[in-house]
């Protein structure tokens, strides 16, 4: 699989029968533990009255976003978007302060709320499982998925497909693939069966997320040093009035002398 | 070098039983610290993944930031206007903003997951990230705080030549002062930007950081009044009216434009329709624009409430209330995170974020903390009086001692 140029994942939600192996298979590959899980799996659960019913599940890991808002939010840049794809987190940099966690739009970052300051507590997010990705395997979860609800490929490959499966079965999915536009793009694709919302996936924009804190932060520097210039002529111009008028008033008490 | 310790006899353990208050409610909130720096953040607090932010960040470090902004006012005022009759207040600002900030500080040291990194900020830059930029003010206006109020130690400690010497010149740290202010002041608003899907839109506005910078403006004239008429009760000093009345005649006009920035944002956007149909967080709104826009509005242009000690710490009381609900709003009430659906894994179930009573506690502490420092300095140095008349009185003011026996009773 050396040919992946941007390791991404399709999820398709028609295909999920909620059987939980891979939050398994990513706790056991990642060595963490089951209730500080990376991978959740959510949904609606069973909808409707017998037997018109539906199910909606959705498996939720990192997004893998195109322009990471919790990268553009972490103030000591411990956050990292590889160019082929995945977001990855390095504990070495974080100081805890959890800005991602309120950055990210889906709810991502996870963290240490049971650890003290000895042992550190840190940010715990899907790292796309490198270890498998850049050694030819797919990614845990995605291996362990019983019914391939879960796939792993070249993003403009799963794009294609996903597109292809919508024509294909046009009765069955909602004509959209989430995460082509959705914050920018991200390298977590979903189709499903039922309105996005409902799989606890929030309605976003095309422009991600940080684009007005961004634009911003770009302003503050020409700002800082424009107002510090006004400032500085403005003491300058009513120091320079003030003794004018010290003089004079001086001058006037030296003429009253006389 | 002659250091007077004249006073320092009554230092020994005579406190009043508000000291004794002070001193407890530190030490709840010292035991509560340690206990999460033991135990971890989720051990003493209700945050969560899906609440990362709470009541410490909307008080200690929104509200803790917001009201030390008379420090930065005042000294523009003084300084760099050149407007010598504010001198009074000038003191006092500073010392306000110097411990404000200190206290920030010492919260985010209790929130952060890596407390002993706070200073990876000063090293490890992001530059698209605004807590970077809210990080290195606040750490640098700390610094400015320092160097604007040293002269107050220097005089304390009779090295009359230090304090000359520091005065000649403070024009650069005023003027970095006053720019790191409003850099930080705004830039705390600009936090929320990178929250358009979670702030509910009657908040969420891309400009944010004009509000908050304007609303940081009329909450430093408010805590001017505010502690300036506190501390004349309890310092018995006089009340400086004619120039407090100045303030409150500002305060109209600044929050007149602020609520015209505010409706007229809302109308632009198209988000008036919120006003009326947001169940609680319409009532929240309504709340804070009638306490701390309106009703000061209406307050302070009557001249009787400007010039009658009362009536302007009530004004300002109302002001603080309103702006510090609208911090609380914006920060943790009005902002909803992804709701979790029924059958996520536990951790992630509490999305009903409310204060525990031991991060309440840690609050409280700090802000007592504050409290007896301010009131301590202001015992001992000259925060209350201008550089002059301590120049001329070489021996400890002689305000001093009914100082000192108004505040042991």
């Amino acid at each position: 699989m050396t040919d992946i140029k941007h390791h991404a994942y399709l999820f398709d939600a028609t295909r999920c029968i909620d059987c939980r192996a891979c939050m398994v298979a990513c706790s056991v590959e990642n060595n963490i533990d089951m209730d500080k899980t990376r991978i959740w799996v959510a949904g609606i659960g069973v909808k409707g009255e017998y037997p018109d019913l539906q199910r909606g599940t959705m498996v939720s890991h990192c997004m893998h976003c195109e322009h990471p808002d919790c990268m553009s939010a972490c103030p000591v840049g411990a956050y990292t978007k590889a160019e082929d794809g995945p977001v990855t987190y390095n504990p070495d940099l974080c100081i805890g302060c959890r800005y991602c966690m309120n950055a990210c739009p889906f709810g991502v970052p996870h963290f240490d709320y049971d650890k003290g300051i000895i042992e550190g507590a840190f940010i715990d997010k899907c790292t796309f499982c490198p270890q498998r990705i850049y050694n030819g395997q797919e990614p845990a979860c995605v291996q362990t998925c019983p019914t391939d609800a879960l796939e792993y490929g070249d993003r403009a490959e799963l794009i294609k497909i996903a597109h292809e499966r919508i024509a294909t079965h046009p009765g069955r999915y909602i004509d959209h693939v989430y995460g082509e536009f959705e914050n920018g793009g991200t390298s977590y694709l979903v189709l499903s069966h039922i309105p996005f919302s409902e799989l606890g996936l929030p309605a976003l924009p095309e422009t991600p997320v940080n684009e007005v804190s961004e634009k911003v932060m770009e302003m503050t520097i020409p700002f800082a040093l424009g107002w510090g210039v006004v400032l500085s002529g403005v003491a300058a111009g009513v120091n320079i009035y003030n003794k004018k008028k010290e003089k004079a008033s001086a001058e006037e008490k030296v003429e009253e002398t006389k | 070098m002659k250091l007077n310790f004249t006073i320092q006899p009554r230092l020994r353990l005579n406190f009043s039983p508000l000291v004794w208050v002070l001193l407890t409610l530190m030490g709840i909130a010292f035991i509560v610290a340690m206990m999460r720096y033991a135990f971890g953040i989720g051990a003493i607090s209700d945050l969560s993944y899906s609440y990362p932010w709470g009541f410490w960040i909307s008080f200690d470090l929104f509200t803790g930031v917001v009201i030390s902004s008379g420090g930065f006012l005042m000294a523009g005022t003084v300084y760099i206007l050149g407007i010598e009759e504010f001198k009074p207040l000038l003191r006092p600002s500073i010392l306000t903003a110097f411990l404000g900030y200190i206290m920030v500080a010492v919260a985010l040291l209790v929130d952060l997951g890596q407390p002993l990194r706070i200073w990876y900020m000063m090293i490890h830059w992001n530059h698209t990230s605004v807590l970077l930029e809210i990080g290195i003010c606040v750490m640098s206006y700390l610094t400015v705080l320092a160097i604007e109020f040293a002269p107050v130690v220097f005089e304390g400690f009779k090295l009359n030549k230090w304090a000359h010497l520091i005065h000649k010149f403070i024009m650069p740290f005023v003027i970095l002062g006053v720019v790191l202010s409003t850099l930080h002041q705004s830039s705390l608003g600009s936090l929320l930007l990178i929250q358009p899907t979670k702030l509910h839109p009657l908040w969420w506005t891309p400009i944010l950081p004009i509000m908050f910078f304007i609303s940081a403006i009329a909450v430093g004239l408010a805590m001017i009044i505010f502690e300036s008429s506190l501390s004349s009760r309890y310092f018995q000093r006089g009340l400086e009216i004619h120039v407090l009345d100045k303030l409150a005649r500002a305060l109209p006009i600044v929050l007149i434009i602020y609520s015209l920035l505010k409706f007229g944002e809302l109308a632009f956007a198209g988000d008036l329709r919120y006003l009326f149909t947001s169940g609680t967080l319409s009532v929240l709104f309504w709340a804070e624009i009638l306490i701390g826009v309106f009703t000061p509005i209406l307050w302070f242009s009557i001249k009787k409430n400007r010039t009658s000690p009362a009536a302007l710490l009530t004004g300002a009381i109302i002001t603080l209330l309103g702006m510090i609900l609208n911090r609380f709003n914006v920060s943790w009430l009005a902002v909803r995170h992804p709701d979790p659906m029924f059958y996520l894994p536990t951790f992630m179930g509490n999305v009903n974020y409310f204060p525990t009573l031991p991060e309440v506690a840690v609050s409280i502490g700090i802000f007592s903390a504050g409290i007896l420092a301010f009131g301590l300095l202001a015992k001992y140095f000259p925060v209350f009086e201008s550089e002059h008349k301590t120049e001329e009185t070489p021996q400890p003011a002689p305000g001093l001692q009914p100082v000192i026996t108004a505040a042991d009773d």
